[in-house]
């Protein structure tokens, strides 16, 4: 009885004994796991493109440099969210960041994220001189630039014909001092009156991304601002020179949202709309178009730049890794890759010559003389949040209530100018370039 | 039950009356919406183009029915053809229309080459909203008069064969018939029709949306485009209610009307 008590206590000591030195066994002879990072990114989030990153990008990087990444795609509010939890936890997960400039900037002007000349240079490749100057905001070198994504004219060949007198076909397609706002409207006028037809268009439906015309294209190069001189006397000029232009431009423009149909409709030939959605004009038709940079107006060649970069969080988990997969995202070939799979345009300048012939070609070339321009006037998209909608809103509202209701423009842009500062301080966020 | 109806509607309700700024409950949305013109005009538009498409529909729907009941030879094809429209979604459909209105389309390219006009007719754009408007009502009657239709077609199939040949022996004329016994004993399947009707018309949107974007506000359309293109859930839900209480308050009137007559004695 006393011994069948001891040989069971025996028996359960050398079972727990057992299963001890097997655990421990397990966690100290397991093989080291791949090493593995996480990429918040908000952008490439649509499922197609998120599918391009996870099938094709991330297994080509595993495989050379045996670094497994995890992508995960995030909204702008709730990465915000989640890089402030973690900053004041102090226990952060994330080791590289995809967000576009606005939201960068404002991670690292609260400190949120490393400088990234402790990894020194990235070899054999060069960014814009504009590209890297906005990078380097706060004291630091807060990302590199990843991808870019702008806004262009496509211009039917046929519109070529009916040039005005003393512009060139060349001036245009490089974007001279003779590309202006004022040849644009003698051009439109000009076809109108040999064709009977309104042939410029823009995309004002309520989709369409007219307001980013207004505060990053028309307003910079008018009053040299896209906030600041929203009610100012070259502001007062500016929407005199828009209800001009309105009389050439093709009516239908209040229903369309993308340029790519009514483009390929030829219900007009000159036309402004974002590279996306100019696309599937350009490549049905390549030899139809020819994409453009925008005109010039008295302060300079407003556009709007959309760029995304690659940040690394302070104090994140992986961080040589996170270095290594930017070394590989901002490859020429890679950019190539991201340029015909997804749309975004390179941030590289060896990229731009790496492209085949085609329609992506006759865009990438756009694109580049526009930022190569001498007069060019950078514009970014401020980051808003929540409020960003109201912001864009207004430049409709008074877009709507002058050019198309007829309201006086003074009356119009006093009123609305006011709320519009009242909004950046609400959010606390700083004038966008070219203001600040 | 309580998951699926009352949480949304408890949602709804909350974020209507819930300042995003500062959290407090009020009427801060509801003023903010008043204050953007385009909700008067959408206010104005969607009644606008209640009170000209409905009584097109019926008229037209109950005009149908009755010719259908003649049973003439071929009523059976007519009828399938008729329910065609009912069949495509209202997207596709205003896109068939905007494409055949549009400067390029097939209507402009037609009158063109026939001579009759010298340049395309303008359909779409703001400086031609009556033509927009025009264009809306030609689509919503080609696609949802349908529906109205297969109401008040199922409501005079129920009249009793023996009522109109009483009404016959009588020597009744084929207006008193009308009259004094069919658009009687269809009431109810009128009432039914322009409820349902109505309710669909505060709702029109996707039909406005692709064929005049915003030159044309209705109010569904400004929910949407509070919600998505301005980020703003708050005022977007005011606008939902709004539209839920003209249309139980519309909904009312008509049961209201419709009372048959021996229940008010």
């Amino acid at each position: 009885m006393n011994l069948r008590g001891i040989s069971k206590t025996i028996f359960v000591i050398a079972v727990v004994v057992i299963l001890i030195v097997a655990v421990a066994a397990y966690f100290l002879l397991k093989p080291p796991a791949p090493k593995e990072i996480v990429w918040t990114s908000t952008q490439l989030n649509p499922s197609a493109e998120r599918a391009f990153v996870e099938g094709t990008l991330l297994p080509a990087f595993a495989e050379e440099k045996g670094i497994k990444a995890q992508f995960v795609p995030i909204s702008y509010a709730d990465l915000a969210s989640r890089l402030e939890a973690e900053m004041a936890a102090g226990k952060v997960t994330i080791s590289l960041i995809g967000e576009l400039h606005g939201g960068l900037d404002l991670f690292a002007s609260k400190g949120w994220l490393e400088d990234l000349t402790q990894f020194g240079e990235l070899p054999d490749r060069t960014f814009p001189p504009v590209l890297e100057k906005y990078s380097k905001i706060h004291g630091i070198k807060a990302y590199v630039p990843w991808m870019t994504a702008t806004y262009v004219f496509v211009v039917n060949r046929k519109a070529f014909e009916y040039l005005p007198p003393g512009l060139t076909e060349d001036d245009v397609v490089k974007g001279t001092s003779k590309w202006t706002y004022d040849a644009l409207l003698a051009w439109a006028k000009n076809i109108y009156e040999k064709t009977g037809e309104k042939k410029l268009g823009f995309p004002v439906g309520p989709k369409g991304l007219w307001h980013r015309f207004l505060h990053g294209y028309l307003y910079p190069s008018f009053t040299g601002a896209q906030v600041k001189n929203f009610n100012s006397p070259d502001a007062v000029k500016m929407w005199e020179y828009l209800k001009e232009l309105w009389n050439y431009v093709n009516p239908a423009s209040t229903t369309w949202d993308a340029m790519a149909e009514p483009l390929l409709k030829e219900e007009v030939w000159l036309a402004w709309d974002h590279t996306a959605r100019i696309k599937d004009a350009v490549v049905q038709k390549t030899e139809d178009f020819v994409v453009v940079p925008v005109p010039a107006g008295p302060k300079g060649r407003g556009f709007i730049l959309v760029v995304a970069g690659l940040a690394i969080p302070k104090d994140a988990p992986a961080k040589q890794e996170a270095w290594a997969l930017i070394e590989y995202l901002t490859r020429p070939e890679v950019q190539v890759e991201v340029l015909e799979n997804v749309g975004f345009f390179p941030s590289v300048n060896e990229a731009v010559g790496a492209i085949p012939s085609g329609p992506l070609k006759v865009m990438a070339q756009g694109v580049n003389a526009q930022i190569s321009a001498g007069d060019a006037l950078l514009a970014m998209i401020p980051s808003l949040g929540p409020k960003g909608g109201e912001f864009t809103g207004t430049y409709r509202n008074a877009f709507e209530r002058i050019v198309l209701q007829g309201e006086d423009i003074e009356t119009v842009i006093n009123e609305l100018g006011p709320k519009l500062m009242k909004l950046f301080e609400e959010v606390g966020a700083p004038l966008p370039p070219p203001d600040a | 039950m309580l998951m699926f109806i009352g949480y949304p509607i408890f949602e709804t309700f909350r974020l209507a009356f819930t300042d995003p700024g500062t959290g407090a409950l009020g009427l801060y949305n509801f003023f903010e919406l008043a204050e953007d013109f385009h909700f008067w005009n959408a206010l104005k538009y969607t009644f606008l183009l209640a009170g000209i498409i409905i009584p097109i529909q019926v008229t037209l729907a109950l005009s149908v029915s009755l010719l259908l009941m003649s049973r003439f030879k071929g009523s059976g094809a007519v009828l399938y053809i008729f329910l065609i429209p009912l069949t495509i979604s209202d997207v596709a459909a205003s896109l068939i229309w905007y494409n055949m209105l549009t400067g390029s389309g097939y209507l402009n390219r037609i009158l063109l080459n026939l001579g009759l006009i010298s340049e395309p007719l303008h359909f779409f754009g703001y400086q031609y909203r009556n033509m927009e408007l025009l264009a809306i009502v030609v689509t919503e009657i080609w696609r949802a008069t349908a529906i109205v239709f297969v109401i008040i077609f199922a409501g005079l199939q129920i009249i009793g064969r023996d009522y109109l040949e009483a009404a016959d022996v009588f020597g009744a004329g084929t207006f008193e018939k009308l009259r004094y016994i069919i658009i009687p004993m269809l009431k109810p399947s009128i009432q039914t029709a322009l409820i349902v009707r109505t309710l669909f018309a505060m709702q029109v949107f996707a039909v406005v949306w692709v064929l005049a974007g915003r030159d044309i506000p209705v109010l569904a359309g400004e929910a949407y485009y509070w919600q998505v293109e301005l980020k703003n859930p708050n005022v977007a839900a005011a606008y939902a209610l709004i539209i839920a209480f003209i249309s139980l308050f519309l909904g009312a009137v008509y049961l209201k009307l419709f009372k048959p007559k021996y229940l008010e004695e």
